[in-house]
C-alpha cells in the first residue's frame, strides 16, 4: 500500500472513530431522556386506564340506575293502568247506584203506602166497621202497588245483573265465550248514566249471534274508554251526537268498528292519541291514558290490532280486529 | 434556472465537517454561484469557524441558520451531531437575508422591522419567508406576529432553534454571525413555486378538563385546581413533559391544537405553554405512538405534493418537532424514510428538528406557531 493511501485510510478511520465516540456519548444522553419519556408514558397510561376504569364503574352504575328507573316507570305505568281501570269501575258503580236508586226509592214509597193502607184496613177489621167500599179500595191500591213494586224491583234486579256481569268481567281475568253484540249492549246500559245529561244516542249494530272466545272484561274496558273519549272530546256542549258500534264477522276475526260523528282529530296529533299521557283535555280531567289502555288491551290482552281514521268536522272511527279465539 | 446543492457531514470535528459539506456543495454546483443558503447545525460545533469558512468559499452568500435537535438531508438522512448546508442558485429567483437582534426586548416590533428591512432589499414582491428564530428567550408567537405585520400575510415557514433538550441557550446564524436572542430570515421572490403540508400525530387521551384560569400562555388553573397538579397527576409527580402536550379545545370547537409545557412555577402551580390558550377551553393530556407520528409526516408530505402548483418540486425542506424525535427514539430515521418512499424519485431535501414549527394551517391561510408538528415545504422554479 502506498503511503498516500495509508494516510487517507488513517484519516478515514480517525473520522469514523470521532463519529463513533460522539454517537456513543449522544446515545447515553438520549437513553436517559428516553427513560424519562417512557417512565412518564407509563405513568400517564396507568392514570388514563384508571380514569377509564372509573368511567366504566360510573357508566355501569348509571346503566343500572337507568334500568331501575325504567323498571320503576314500567311498574308505575302498570299501576296507573290498574288505577284507571279501578277508577272506571268506580264511576260505573256510582252510575249504577244512581240508576238503581230510582226504582228502589219508588218501591220504598209504594211499599210504605201499601203498609199504611194495610194498617187502615186492620183498624177497620178490629173495630168491626169495615165497609165494602174500603175493602175494595184497599184491594185496588194493594194490587197496583204490588205490581209497581214488582216492576220497579225487576228493573233494579236487571240493572244489578248487568252491572254484576260488567263489573266482575272488568275486574276479573276470566276468559270465556260470549256473544259480542249483546255484551256490548249490556256495557252501554252500564254507561247510560253518562248519557242521561246529554243529547247523544248510542247504538250497537251487527249480528246478535257473533261469538268470541276472549276476555269480556277487557272488551268492556275498551268500549267504555272509547265512548268516554268521544264524550270528552268529540262534541261541544249541547251538541247532539250519534255514537255506534258495529260488530262484523271476518273469517276467524271479529271486526268491531266504533264511530262517532264528532269534530274529528287533527292530523298533527292523530299519531299521538295512543301514546300514554297524551291528552288535549288535561284541564277537563283527562289523564291521557284512556286510549293508551284501550290500545294495550287490544294489542296485548286480546291479541288484536287497532287503528283509527279521522276527518276533522266529520268524525272518528276506530277499527278493532280481534281473533275469534285467543291463545293463552 | 434553479439549482440546489446540499452538503451534510456527521464528522464531529468542526473543520473536517465544514470542509466535507463545502466539498459536497462545490461538486453539485459545478461552477454555479449560490445566492442564499440555510445551515442547520448540532450544538457541539465551532459555529463561528464554520460560518467563516462558508463565507470564504461563497462570499456574499445570503446565509441564515441555527442550532437544532437533529438534522435531516437527502445526503445522510437523519443524523444527530451533524452539520447540513443547503444552497440555492437561480437567475430568476431573488433571495434576501435579514436579522433582528436582541429580539426579546420587543419581539413584535423588532421582527416587524426585520421583515420590512428584508422586503426593501427585494426588487419583486416576496412570495414567502423562511425564518429560524430564537425559541427560549422570548415568545415565538410574538415574533411571528411581528413578521406577519411586516410581510403583510405572505406565508411564513420555518422552525425555532434548539439546543438538544438542554433548554439553556440556542443559537441563530446570520451570514458570519453566531447570535442568540435573534430572528434571522430569508425572503424569496421572483419565479418561484412552493406548497406545503402539515400534520401532527398526537391524540387526546384521558379525561376532559376545563381551563378555569388562564392569562395568554400561562395556565393557572384547570378544573379550579393549580394547573401543575394536572401534570403531577398524570406523570406521577414528575415535572411537565413537553413530549406530552395539552390538547386544547377552544370553546364550542371540536378540533384541538397542541400546547407543550415550556416551564412552570411550582410556587403558584402555573404552567407556561408554547402558545396562547383561549379562556374556558377544554384540555386533555395527549399521547403519540411511533406509528401515528410516521403516518402524520407522510400525510404532511403527500398533502404538500398534492398542492404543488408546478410539475415537480426541486427541493423539500422539513421542519419537524424535537418532541417527535423524542418519541421516535432510535427509529427517528423512519420518519425520513417514510417520506422518501412517498415520492417516485429520490428526493433532494434538507431540514432539522426544532423547538417549534412555523407554517400556515392550510394553503393561503394565516401562519401559526405549532408544536409537535411536521412541516414539509416544497420549492421549485416556475
Amino acid at each position: 500500500m502506498q503511503p498516500r493511501d495509508l494516510n487517507a485510510e488513517i484519516k478515514q478511520l480517525q473520522k469514523e472513530i470521532r463519529i463513533l465516540a460522539r454517537k456513543l456519548e449522544r446515545s447515553e444522553t438520549d437513553r436517559a431522556r428516553l427513560e424519562i419519556t417512557n417512565r412518564n408514558k407509563e405513568s400517564l397510561l396507568k392514570r388514563v386506564i384508571g380514569e377509564l376504569q372509573t368511567s366504566q364503574v360510573i357508566l355501569e352504575k348509571k346503566g343500572a340506575d337507568l334500568e331501575q328507573a325504567f323498571n320503576e316507570l314500567s311498574l308505575m305505568q302498570t299501576k296507573l293502568v290498574e288505577v284507571e281501570t279501578m277508577a272506571a269501575l268506580g264511576s260505573l258503580v256510582a252510575g249504577v247506584a244512581h240508576e238503581i236508586s230510582t226504582p228502589v226509592g219508588t218501591s220504598i214509597t209504594l211499599a210504605s203506602t201499601l203498609m199504611d193502607e194495610t194498617q187502615l184496613l186492620l183498624a177497620g177489621l178490629k173495630s168491626g166497621q169495615l165497609r165494602r167500599s174500603l175493602l175494595n179500595n184497599y184491594i185496588e191500591i194493594a194490587q197496583e202497588s204490588a205490581s209497581l213494586i214488582l216492576s220497579n224491583l225487576n228493573r233494579a234486579g236487571a240493572l244489578v245483573q248487568s252491572f254484576k256481569q260488567v263489573a266482575v268481567d272488568q275486574s276479573s281475568l276470566e276468559k270465556r265465550t260470549f256473544r259480542v253484540k249483546p255484551y256490548l249492549e249490556e256495557v252501554m246500559i252500564s254507561l247510560s248514566p253518562q248519557f242521561k245529561q246529554t243529547l247523544h244516542t248510542i247504538a250497537v249494530k251487527g249480528d246478535d249471534a257473533i261469538e268470541i272466545d276472549s276476555y269480556p272484561g277487557a272488551l268492556a274496558q275498551i268500549a267504555t274508554n272509547l265512548v268516554t273519549n268521544s264524550l270528552l272530546h268529540a262534541y261541544l256542549p249541547n251538541e247532539q251526537g250519534i255514537l255506534w258500534f258495529e260488530v262484523i264477522q271476518q273469517n276467524e276475526y271479529i271486526l268491531i268498528q266504533y264511530s262517532d260523528d264528532g269534530m274529528g282529530i287533527p292530523e298533527n296529533i292523530l299519531s299521538k292519541v295512543f301514546e300514554p299521557f297524551f291528552t288535549t283535555a288535561r284541564e277537563k280531567g283527562g289523564t291521557g291514558l284512556g286510549l293508551h289502555i284501550a290500545y294495550n288491551l287490544v294489542t296485548q290482552k286480546l291479541q288484536g290490532r287497532m287503528d283509527l281514521e279521522s276527518e276533522v268536522g266529520k268524525g272518528t272511527q276506530f277499527n278493532i280486529r280481534l281473533p275469534q279465539s285467543i291463545h293463552v | 434556472m434553479f439549482k440546489i446543492a446540499i452538503g451534510h457531514s456527521n464528522d464531529p470535528d468542526s473543520n473536517e465537517a465544514v470542509e466535507e459539506i463545502l466539498e459536497q456543495c462545490l461538486n453539485s454546483l459545478v461552477g454555479a454561484t449560490p445566492q442564499a443558503g440555510l445551515l442547520f447545525s448540532a450544538l457541539n460545533f465551532d459555529h463561528s469557524w464554520i460560518l467563516q469558512r462558508i463565507n470564504e468559499v461563497f462570499p456574499g452568500l445570503e446565509l441564515i441558520g441555527g442550532t437544532t435537535d437533529g438534522e435531516l438531508s437527502s445526503v445522510l438522512e437523519f443524523q444527530q451531531d451533524s452539520l447540513t448546508l443547503i444552497l440555492f442558485c437561480s437567475d430568476n429567483i431573488e433571495i434576501r437575508a435579514a436579522v433582528g437582534r436582541n429580539v426579546s426586548q420587543n419581539p413584535t416590533a423588532i421582527a416587524q422591522q426585520t421583515a420590512e428591512a428584508a422586503k426593501r432589499q427585494l426588487s419583486y414582491p416576496p412570495k414567502f419567508c423562511i425564518t429560524i428564530p430564537e425559541s427560549l428567550t422570548t415568545s415565538t408567537v410574538a415574533i411571528l406576529q411581528g413578521l406577519m405585520l411586516g410581510l403583510e400575510n405572505i406565508p411564513i415557514f420555518g422552525g425555532a432553534t434548539a439546543d438538544q433538550w438542554q433548554y439553556q441557550q440556542t443559537y441563530q446564524f446570520y451570514k458570519t454571525e453566531v447570535l442568540s436572542d435573534a430572528v434571522p430570515l430569508l425572503l424569496f421572490s421572483g419565479q418561484i413555486l412552493f406548497s406545503h403540508g402539515i400534520a401532527g400525530g398526537w391524540y387526546p387521551i384521558g379525561k376532559q378538563r376545563l381551563i378555569t384560569k388562564v392569562d395568554q400562555n400561562i395556565i393557572y388553573e384547570i378544573d379550579g385546581k393549580p394547573a401543575l397538579d394536572f401534570y403531577h397527576y398524570y406523570l406521577n409527580d414528575s415535572d411537565p413533559d413537553a413530549v406530552y402536550p395539552l390538547a386544547v379545545f377552544p370553546p364550542q370547537e371540536e378540533n384541538f391544537f397542541l400546547r407543550g409545557a415550556l416551564g412552570y412555577d411550582s410556587a403558584i402551580g402555573s404552567i407556561t405553554v408554547s402558545g396562547d390558550v383561549p379562556e374556558h377551553s377544554v384540555v386533555q393530556i395527549t399521547d403519540a405512538s411511533l406509528e401515528d407520528i410516521v403516518i402524520a409526516s407522510q400525510v404532511a408530505f403527500t398533502d404538500a405534493l398534492k398542492n404543488y402548483p408546478g410539475q415537480d418540486p426541486q427541493v423539500a425542506l422539513f421542519f419537524s418537532c424535537a418532541w417527535r424525535r423524542q418519541i421516535l427514539g432510535t427509529r427517528a430515521n423512519e420518519e425520513y424514510q417514510a417520506i422518501a418512499r412517498c415520492w417516485k424519485r429520490p428526493i433532494t431535501s434538507c431540514g432539522f428538528y426544532t423547538y417549534g414549527e412555523i407554517a400556515p394551517l392550510r394553503e393561503n391561510g394565516q401562519t401559526f406557531f405549532h408544536n409537535t408538528t411536521f412541516v414539509a415545504l416544497l420549492i421549485g422554479n416556475q
